[in-house]
């Protein structure tokens, strides 16, 4: 989030040129096993977190500029590797067991690299028995003549197979960015015909008006809308509706604090409870379904939603022991109407239509993205969405998640993953310390960084422990993403944490140490709870 | 509060009149600068130093009766110029008569009339309403103003928008 009104500011003007730096960096430093493409991913990823740190751009353009990095600096097409073919020769045998090949195919730790299969090589140990300038004489049971073997082994091309660019500009047609089209296009069309405001209305009437249920109310409507809205515009829209609230307490009432800080809490937690309830939860589902573990639709539910009732309702008994109601009742007054014209009931019609296609995505296996071209296609069909309503979509949200997809995949295509978490003994943390671990480190970063790029950061790593096979057998890799999902949404500790925190800390009602106590306790308590239900739940329902 | 880059200008001949309106205006000032001028002639030398500078003005209180050209010219030559197009314009005065007032609606697409003498809550109302206006339609980033203007127009307009999204 910018605060200045224009320009850089000085934090701004020095992550521009730290970022800069971290591009480049990795051809600085020795940095010993790491590969040529290796060594360029390093360098987009450096660039990429020092700007999602520091934001010198928007955090939306670093991700395209991620993109497109990618596809010069690292695709098939692109000129790092467009005409690069990997040096290769067969050796050549004197006797049985000895072989003359090239000076440069022999590693300086005495290997050679012997093709397997276009784009991997198998390190095979040789005697050397002889150097004579071009040539090396050495001696193997493993070298044959019928397979090549890697003449220059500081080529760039050594262990690396560059994917087509289309790979990486096709992230923003991965199926998770679909649904997340279909997810925006049905909270567009909610916003115009006022659905939102309306089910609120009406969802709202039956908490009566003392307080105490007032407020739980509204944290479960917030919740339910953000887990299929923004959680940004769900904040706006209640936001609206406290106000009025607020004004009828007194001046120093401080129930107003609880009050105002109820909606980004329910709305932050709201967003875990779907698939499109939140962009991180898209990372990691990109992530995980690349690598075999996809999740549908149902399953995310019935692994978020009993996680985010037990998060409310213990937000809503802390807000109310932090800030105990002054008054009896409250008058919750609000106005409007149903739309009922045509348009706005087919949009209830597509909304309800979707929404039970959704959840029930295990009973009928049509996956929840195929699903998601149903309000796509309906809601401009029926003109309920027109061409400026379509401009008016978050592109740079799903900008955002197509950088953070395409960034993991190069990660994990150039070895950089794998590189990553190579100085550490994972295996001796042990798996339930290593989620631990995730979750609070989850949760810390994206109180200061954006929720998406927090896990664009680290869903990497999950990945790479995952094919590495560090962590042993008990690693369980789909619960782990989720843990990284849900920590990201938990965090809400500061104004900048999420952007309904500063919705509501822009109200200039609520004070910032007021925000950092509930979030922090929030985040802490949170962190606990997922990692019971890592432990006890998750691994009932998943498999 | 961070002072931002969009303006307040009073354009007032009578000096203890000009000190009043500033006064009244004192809650907005610290995000709002406020900006004086006592004729139409230094209102568009302080209009054009402000739009040099990367300013922008996002309200105009204007009395009628100035030295030179009078509030009504000037709002409308203002609302000609596409710089200053957007900017608020408020005629603040006892002395216009029905034509000019006229002229000034129909002209110069005057945003608010009021009539002399004034109150502060008034004149405060009309100005967070004018500016609530002015930031929505013409600033990206909208939060920072919202706890000095009108909260609940700013989140429904964030709400409409989208111009925050998530991250």
């Amino acid at each position: 989030m910018k605060s200045g009104y224009s320009g850089l500011t000085p934090v701004q003007l020095t992550g521009l040129f730290l970022g800069i730096f971290g591009l480049i960096l990795p051809f600085l430093l020795p940095l010993g096993s790491l590969s040529f493409a290796g060594q360029i991913g390093l360098g987009i990823f450096l660039m990429a977190a020092v700007f999602w740190m520091f934001e010198p751009i928007p955090i939306y353009a670093t991700s395209m500029l991620v993109i497109f990095l990618q596809i010069v600096l690292l695709s098939a097409q692109g000129p790092m590797f467009m005409d690069a073919k990997l040096p290769s020769a067969e050796p050549v045998q004197l006797q049985e067991h000895t072989w003359q090949i090239p000076t440069r195919a022999l590693k300086d730790d005495n290997t050679v690299l012997v093709i397997t299969e276009p784009g991997k090589t198998e390190a095979v140990r040789v005697d050397v028995v002889e150097r004579n300038g071009q040539h090396v004489i050495v001696r193997s049971e493993e070298l044959s003549s019928d397979r090549a073997i890697v003449t220059d082994t500081g080529h760039r091309l050594v262990n690396y197979r560059p994917n087509s660019y289309t790979d990486y500009i096709g992230t923003l047609a991965n199926p998770i960015i679909i649904l997340f089209l279909g997810g925006f296009m049905l909270a567009e069309a909610s916003v115009k015909y006022n659905l939102d405001k309306n089910l609120t209305r009406y969802l709202l009437s039956p908490f009566g008006s003392s307080p105490r249920f007032i407020i739980l109310g509204l944290m479960l409507v917030t919740a339910a809308l953000s887990a299929f809205m923004s959680n940004t515009a769900t904040a706006a829209m209640m936001v609206t509706v406290i106000l009025p609230i607020i004004a009828q307490l007194e001046p120093g009432d401080r129930f107003k604090f609880g009050l105002a800080l109820s909606i980004p809490v329910a709305a932050n937690i709201g967003g875990i409870a779907t698939p499109i309830g939140t962009p991180p939860n898209a990372i990691v589902i990109a992530a995980l379904t690349e690598y075999g573990k996809s999740i549908s639709f149902t399953d995310w539910i019935i692994v978020a939603f009993p996680l985010v009732i037990v998060m409310l309702v213990f937000a809503w008994w802390l807000l109310l022991a932090f800030f105990p109601p002054s008054v009896d009742k409250f008058n919750l007054d609000m106005k409007g109407k149903i739309n009922l014209s045509p348009k706005a009931i087919g949009l209830y019609v597509i909304f309800g239509a979707t929404v039970l296609l959704w959840v029930t995505e295990n009973q009928h296996g049509i996956p929840s993205s195929m699903v998601a071209f149903l309000p796509v296609a309906a809601l401009v069909t029926g003109r309920i969405l027109t061409k400026n309503d379509i401009r008016n979509l978050p592109w740079d949200v799903l900008w955002l998640m197509a950088g953070g997809i395409s960034l993991g995949i190069g990660m994990d295509k150039t070895g950089l993953a794998v590189w990553m978490i190579s100085g550490f003994d994972w295996g001796a943390m042990g798996y339930i310390t290593l989620i631990l671990a995730f979750g609070l480190v989850a949760v810390a970063m994206s109180n200061f960084l954006s929720n998406t790029v927090t896990a664009t950061l680290l869903m990497p790593l999950v990945i790479s422990l995952h094919t590495s096979g560090v962590m042993g057998d008990s690693f369980n890799l789909l619960i782990t993403g989720i843990v990284i999902a849900v920590a990201c949404s938990l965090a809400m500790a500061l104004p900048i944490s999420t952007p309904p925190n500063a919705i509501a800390m822009s109200t200039g009602i609520i004070r910032t140490k007021d925000m950092a106590k509930v979030g922090v306790i929030i985040g802490a308590v949170g962190v606990m709870l997922v990692l019971a239900y890592a432990v006890f739940y998750w691994p009932l329902v998943t498999n | 509060m961070e002072r931002s880059d969009i303006y307040i200008l009073c354009i007032e001949d009578e000096q203890e009149v000009l000190d009043a309106v500033v006064r009244d205006l004192e809650k907005l000032e610290e995000q709002f600068p406020v900006e004086t001028a006592n004729s139409a002639e230094e209102a568009r030398e302080v209009i054009e130093k402000l739009l040099d500078d990367g300013k922008k003005v996002g309200l105009i209180l204007c009395d009628h009766i100035l030295p030179g050209d009078n509030g009504v010219e000037l709002l409308i030559e203002l609302h000609k110029d596409e710089r200053t197009f957007a900017s608020r314009k408020v005629l603040l005065t006892g002395q216009a008569g029905l034509d000019d007032t006229v002229k000034a609606l129909n002209e110069a697409r005057l945003h608010h009339y009021i009539p002399k003498p004034w109150t502060r809550e008034d004149l405060l109302e009309v100005s967070v309403s004018l500016l609530t206006d002015f930031v929505i339609d013409e600033e990206d980033n909208i939060l920072p103003y919202m706890s000095t203007l009108d909260a609940e127009r700013i989140s429904e307009s964030i709400r409409t928008r989208r111009s925050i999204s998530d991250e």
